[in-house]
């Protein structure tokens, strides 16, 4: 009976005849093509405020000034990120909006009282995204509006954050 | 994560490419050559095709799972924390979505194993292709007889060829769980394909 299980296991071995990557690749041209990656960062942009949104209740509470060189276009607003991590030699962002990439998004703690923030210019719609602590830990903002399990099945999650484009305030 | 040079994207030489370490083309990826994303596809995808296939029993449902995990990685790729480990990785990705959609196919009431086997048809252009894809959908009806948990560890295991480590970190299960799971998906399957013919 054990040969017919080998027989069946080198059976189930065989590979089946189709590909997806070009449909993958489709969508990874669409996601990473030169609209959102090159637009984001391209800050600071002189010019007046248009400040459209906050990433969460503690953003609003606890940034210490409203960030005055930031001009998003129609179809962006303005995050901003703040936590609070006494001790942190570095805090980034990284995100769906990045593409997750570190280095991108340095918060700031100038007053050296563990309040990190930052802020920038995004497209409008729902992001994702993780605080990065001296490059090693992931944090959720616990301070955010959402939060949506990050589909790697260990339990962890993503803060979710949600910009309102500028002309909408 | 070690970055190291590797030319221009698009010019170079696709052997080299193929070359490359999966921590190295991940950097690569991550330093905005989306279209070194490929060189992983092609590595991965067709065991991920394949344990997906044997996980729902379907050919497209496993193309669709296969499509959208493979975008998800792309999309999450900086939260890899070891791209050393990127296979189990995308086998972890993979394997919840096909839990996801097991959830979602359990909910609709069509049991797996009256799901037709078809991964196999399209190559079946000759006699001995067509008598190998019917005995793979012999077997597949026996896989879809046992539970998830227990097909999954055992297609992991003997199909896909992962080490009982590499399996720890695609499911979550702790190594002697994931044994005795082996041990009795062999057992079930033993007795399922008995039943069959």
């Amino acid at each position: 009976m054990t040969d017919r299980l080998d027989d069946a296991i080198e059976l189930l071995k065989t590979t089946p005849a189709m590909s997806v990557e070009s449909r993958v690749m489709a969508e990874v041209r669409r996601i990473s093509g030169p609209t959102p990656r090159r637009r984001v960062f391209t800050w600071p942009r002189i010019a007046t405020v248009g400040l459209a949104l906050a990433a969460g209740l503690a953003a609003i509470l606890l940034i210490p000034r409203t960030p005055d060189r930031l001009t998003p276009g129609e179809s962006e607003g303005i995050a901003q990120f703040v936590g609070h991590f006494p001790g942190a030699r570095s805090v980034e962002v990284v995100g769906s909006f990045n593409n997750w990439s570190r280095g991108l998004l340095h918060l700031r703690d100038e007053n050296h009282d563990g309040i990190w923030h930052a802020a920038a210019v995004l497209p409008a719609g729902q992001h994702e995204y993780m605080f990065v602590v001296d490059g090693e830990r992931w944090v959720t903002d616990p301070l955010a509006e959402r939060f949506v399990d990050d589909g790697f099945g260990a339990g962890r999650e993503n803060s979710v954050l949600i910009v309102r484009p500028a002309g909408q305030r | 994560m070690a970055h190291r040079d590797v030319g221009p994207p698009g010019g170079v030489n696709e052997q080299v490419n193929e070359s490359l370490t999966d921590v190295e083309v991940v950097a690569r990826v991550l330093g905005g050559d989306g279209e070194a994303f490929g060189i992983l596809i092609r590595r991965y995808e067709p065991g991920l095709l394949r344990f997906a296939t044997r996980m729902l029993g379907s050919a497209d449902a496993a193309a669709d799972a296969v499509a959208e995990s493979l975008v998800r990685a792309y999309r999450h790729l900086g939260q890899c924390r070891d791209p050393g480990h990127l296979r189990s990785w995308l086998y972890r990705i993979t394997g919840n979505r096909c839990r996801s959609h097991l959830a979602r196919r359990h909910m609709s009431d069509v049991p797996l194993s009256e799901v037709p086997a078809t991964a196999l048809a399209d190559h079946a252009d000759s006699w001995t292709a067509l008598e190998r894809s019917e005995q793979v959908a012999l077997v597949e009806r026996a896989l879809a007889k046992l539970p998830t948990e227990k097909r999954e560890a055992f297609v992991l295991k003997h199909v896909e060829g992962l080490s009982y480590e590499e399996m720890a970190e695609v499911t979550g299960a702790r190594i002697p769980t994931l044994k005795m799971r082996v041990h009795r998906a062999r057992e079930a399957l033993v007795v399922a394909l008995g039943a069959l013919v």
